[in-house]
């Protein structure tokens, strides 16, 4: 039941009503002054008829108010009507029609709710008379088709046929901005029709003021298709990948949590992991009543690089999202030859023992992404470090002869080498082949061991947290860990032209670094097991010893990611050599999208924004250059988790949310009642007679 | 006062006026108790003037006391003596002032007084002059003589309607100067207490006055015919004023002022007291006739 006006424009006539008023106003301003002998005549008159005459007055006055209100009325031709059926009146008609095809829709009305809308909006187009027009509106955010009135019903329809539930949220004040630009034209009746679910997250975002311009005159009709009988409403709300870096064959803990919108337990909810399109595991679980549930999934990969995987929920009659997707990017495990210049037959007491734990702390071989390789200094003569990332010398004597060429050789092709000295180290070889040599290994010169009693340990001054090695020790409780070591001794040394990335109390440096090559060395001047310090026995140092070698690798050993949302922009970037060329990124529907690299700073930099679809996006080569783009990576897009809660807002709230549109909700099925429209015109014009009859009347009574 | 002279004696009015002279006069007469004009001249106790004597006058008129001062004959002439003797009093306060048509209640009253006066006048009988508002502005006492009219004519010119009208108060004050009985005939718009005035007009009457009432109004005092919201300032009276719309009020009112006319005329009629309402849109004549055809 609703009232509209084919003339909405009339209405600011409504203004007019307050003339009678104004005119009563003025004309108590405006007196003219008489004089007059029989005054007491007329004092008296006026006491005998004061209270009926003021009653007549003010009744004369309502009814010259209410003879323009009727009046301003009748020229807006008012049109009642009861249910929501198509429009009355004459002239053309402009219908701007917004469609929600959020994501939610798909559950609304046991997933029969889109199709109805469909229905009632193809009813709508094939009433139009000639001369009506019509705008298609999805809410879709990322749909950026032009939008414009037609008037052909075939292709208004073909283009409602086009709209599909997208993967994402709606954007009603966007839907509602382009509403408004497509009925900005001249039209004798102007209508706002949106079709929606009243899903509670696509409203919770809604901005009246994000509109824009907007006329407050167009009626906005809410077609409402809510009511989500479903028992079950749950989605899964994030994916987390625990421990660090993705290797072959490291095994990987995901963490997926789901939850439940509805007050009702959701039992025996299966829920799976597949990963390559395999399924890996799968688990029962039970959702708490408006809570939520973590489930685990171990696995791991066989093979180097890019792998995809989703998480999904299965239940008869589940209402929610009940997929997400993820990517893994593994590495190899990361082969680190650590030397140890003082072995013990006690494994503890052995120099590289509390290294290894670091790098490998269960000690199993597929526990970590770092696999150490021990040998003793002999072993360098006939070690190959082809196979090896990172080289530990761990307080090592000397070095041999014939190892150095290697070592040098090493570098030079990107390999890292990490220094810790000890109580065995001949400074004057080291300083000889690795100092004097050229080009020199070390960062600078080492001189004298010191050698400091516990009470005159000396501690940590400064760390360099800024430095890729030391990222991690910008956490306050890592860093304060590794401030708390105490160094008892040490071999100074003396940095020729880098300050030291971690410094003692006394300025003398314990950790510095030097580039050769490609490669990288970081030399500490502290032994790595506890003879020197208690840097050991500190929860700092195996982040310390991982971050160190990690640096020493390239960075941080493969990726996990839980995606972008639908909708948002995902950026690239690439070395600069790759300015002028493009990206191919498929889509998970294979479609095939280009997009251009373009210098940004000193690098080259792009930007995909049609992540409008859930699902798995591969980027696949330079459509223009035949050549890979870069590594081959592909990416998630997942929908947002918040568009499965099927709560809907209340029509008041949504009301208020519109205000000052004129907006109405409709129950979609009142749409298939047809509804009856009756023209008020007439009834307002009788009123109106008789109104100024009355008011003739009594005024000629005064 | 020659051009007030001449709207005093409008021909056409007078022209009406003597078709109805002797009705007038018998009417007028006729109330006095049946007293008829003086029988004759020179009895009369009242001196007028003297003449040359002139063969054919009689001997007793002569005064020989003249003769004796001037040595010459002169005859002494008396006053007509008559029974009727009218006190024309007219009300010459501000509210007399107004006009909704060009001839404010004064200027008619003038008139209305000029006509009267020269009607009794020239039945030979005496006809004196008071105007009033809240005082008493002039007192010309009765004389019979023709040539007195001009005296009231002179008195009615140089007044202009002023002041604040006291009606009953003034009555009284001239029911004390007026010794003998005579006709009393009051003009005023009468917008005062109506019991003060009644109280004022009843002393004449106990003095054994007859008393005729011209009660003047104007035709907006009748009628209100105002249109819009309206600031009405009573014209005596500055401080009285009042909003008002005329057409609202105007049924309300006319019943009023009916109201007012109406206790006026029941209250006369039950004191033996003419009374004749007239609006100055009424023509003098019309007016005059209305009122001689009433006295039957």
């Amino acid at each position: 039941m609703s009232l509209f006006f084919l003339h909405p424009a009339y209405l600011y006539g409504l203004a007019a009503a307050s003339l009678p008023l104004l005119i009563h106003l003025l004309n108590r301003r405006r007196l003219k002054r008489i004089r007059f002998p029989a005054v007491r005549f007329i004092l008296l008159s006026q006491r005998r008829i004061s209270r009926t005459y003021r009653l007549r007055h003010w009744i004369l006055l309502a009814l010259r108010t209410f003879a323009v209100l009727l009046l301003v009325l009748l020229l807006a031709n008012p049109i009642f009507q009861i249910g929501a059926g198509l429009f009355a009146g004459s002239g053309s008609l402009s219908l701007a029609v917004i469609i929600d095809n959020s994501l939610s829709m798909k559950w609304s009305r046991q997933e029969e709710g889109f199709k109805q809308v469909r229905e009632a909006a193809r009813l709508l187009i094939s009433s139009f008379n000639d001369g009506d027009r019509a705008a298609l509106i999805p809410t879709d955010a990322t749909e950026k088709k032009e939008i414009r009135l037609k008037g052909e019903k075939s292709a208004l329809l073909k283009e409602l046929d086009a709209i599909q539930i997208s993967d994402g949220t709606a954007d009603f004040s966007v839907a509602l901005k382009k509403a408004y630009q497509a009925l900005r034209g001249p039209a004798a009746q102007k209508e706002i029709w949106l079709f929606t679910d009243m899903a509670l997250t696509g409203w919770e975002r809604f901005s009246l003021a994000a509109v824009g311009q907007y006329d407050s005159l167009i009626p906005v009709k809410i077609i409402s298709v809510a009511g989500h009988d479903s028992p079950s409403n749950a989605t899964i709300k994030e994916l987390k990948i625990q421990g660090q870096g993705v290797g072959v064959g490291l095994p990987l803990r995901l963490e997926a949590s789901l939850i439940n919108f509805t007050d009702r337990e959701i039992k025996d909810l299966l829920v799976q992991l597949h990963v390559d399109e395999q399924k890996k595991e799968q688990r029962l679980v039970a959702l708490p009543p408006k809570g939520e549930s973590v489930v685990n999934f171990q696995f791991s990969v066989n093979q180097p690089g890019s792998h995809q995987g989703s998480v999904s929920i299965k239940k008869d009659g589940l209402a929610g999202n009940p997929v997400a997707y993820f990517t893994l990017r593994a590495q190899e495990k990361l082969k680190v030859l650590v030397v140890d210049g003082d072995p013990q037959t006690s494994l503890v007491q052995s120099e590289s023992f509390f290294l290894t734990r670091a790098l490998n702390p269960s000690g199993e071989t597929d526990s970590s992404v770092f696999l150490p390789t021990v040998i003793i200094p002999e072993g360098l003569a006939s070690a190959s470090l082809e196979s090896y990332q990172v080289v530990v010398l761990c307080n090592v004597p000397a070095i041999p002869d014939p190892f150095l060429p290697r070592l040098k050789d090493f570098l030079q092709r990107g390999g890292g080498l990490l220094i810790f000295l000890g109580d065995r180290v001949q400074t004057d070889d080291y300083n000889l082949k690795l100092f004097q040599s050229s080009p020199s290994i070390l960062p600078g010169q080492i001189r004298d061991k010191k050698s400091l009693s516990e009470a005159a340990a000396e501690k940590i001054g400064k760390v360099n947290t800024a430095h890729a090695a030391l990222q991690a020790f910008s956490d306050p409780l890592l860093r304060e860990a590794l401030l708390s070591a105490r160094v008892r001794g040490y071999i100074r040394s003396e940095s020729a032209d880098l300050s030291p990335l971690i410094a003692l109390g006394n300025g003398d440096p314990l950790l510095s670094e030097k580039r050769m090559g490609s490669g990288r060395v970081l030399l500490v001047s502290t032994a790595a097991d506890r003879d020197w310090s208690d840097l050991p026995l500190k929860t700092s140092y195996l982040p310390l010893v991982q971050s160190l070698v990690s640096y020493l690798a390239g960075g941080k050993r493969g990726t996990f990611d839980a995606g972008i949302v639908v909708g948002d922009v995902r950026a690239f970037s690439y070395p600069p050599s790759y300015v002028g060329k493009s990206l191919r990124i498929v889509k998970p529907d294979r479609k095939e999208k280009e997009i251009p690299l373009v210098p940004n700073r000193d690098q080259a930099s792009a930007s995909f924004e049609e992540n409008d679809l859930a699902g798995i996006y591969r980027i696949v080569s330079a459509a223009n250059s035949g050549e890979p783009a870069g590594p081959s990576e592909i990416y998630p897009v997942n929908s947002p988790f918040l568009e499965s809660r099927l709560a809907t807002i209340d029509g008041r709230e949504l009301q208020a949310k519109l205000n000052p549109l004129r907006t109405e909700i409709i129950p979609i099925e009142s749409l298939s009642d047809g509804g009856k429209r009756t023209d008020l015109s007439l009834p307002l014009l009788v009123l109106l007679i008789v109104t100024l009859v009355s008011e003739g009347w009594l005024a000629q009574r005064f | 006062m020659t051009n007030g002279e001449k709207s005093y004696f409008d021909p056409l009015v007078l022209a009406r006026l003597s078709n109805l002279y002797l009705k007038a006069r018998w009417v007028v007469e006729g109330i006095m108790s049946g007293i008829h004009r003086s029988r004759s001249k020179g009895f009369s106790v009242e001196f007028e003037e003297h003449r040359e004597y002139s063969p054919g006058d009689e001997i007793r008129r002569i005064d020989w006391k003249a003769l004796g001062k001037f040595d010459r004959y002169f005859i002494k002439e008396t006053e007509d003596e008559t029974n009727l003797r009218a006190y024309l009093i007219l009300d010459s306060s501000a509210s007399m002032d107004y006009s909704s048509n060009g001839v404010t209640k004064f200027d008619y009253g003038c008139i209305l007084t000029a006509s009267l006066a020269y009607l009794i006048l020239q039945q030979q009988d005496a006809a004196g002059l008071v105007t009033f508002s809240n005082r008493v502005e002039s007192f010309i006492p009765p004389r019979a003589k023709r040539s007195y009219l001009m005296e009231i004519l002179h008195a009615l010119e140089g007044r202009r309607p002023s002041g604040e009208t006291n009606v009953g108060k003034i009555l009284e004050e001239i029911a004390g100067k007026i010794k003998r009985r005579g006709l009393v005939i009051l003009i005023s718009d009468l917008l005062d207490e109506p019991e003060e005035i009644l109280k004022g007009l009843q002393l004449f009457r106990f003095k054994g006055n007859d008393v005729i009432v011209f009660h003047l109004l104007d035709a907006a005092e009748l009628e209100l015919p105002f249109d819009g919201n309206i600031l009405f300032e009573d014209i005596e009276e500055s401080s009285l004023r009042v909003t008002a719309d005329p057409q609202a009020i105007r049924k309300v009112y006319r019943t009023v002022v009916q109201e007012f006319v109406e206790h006026l005329r029941k209250e006369c009629r039950e004191h033996a007291i003419d009374y004749q309402l007239l609006s100055t849109s009424t023509p003098l004549d019309h007016a005059l006739v209305s009122y001689l055809g009433w006295r039957g």
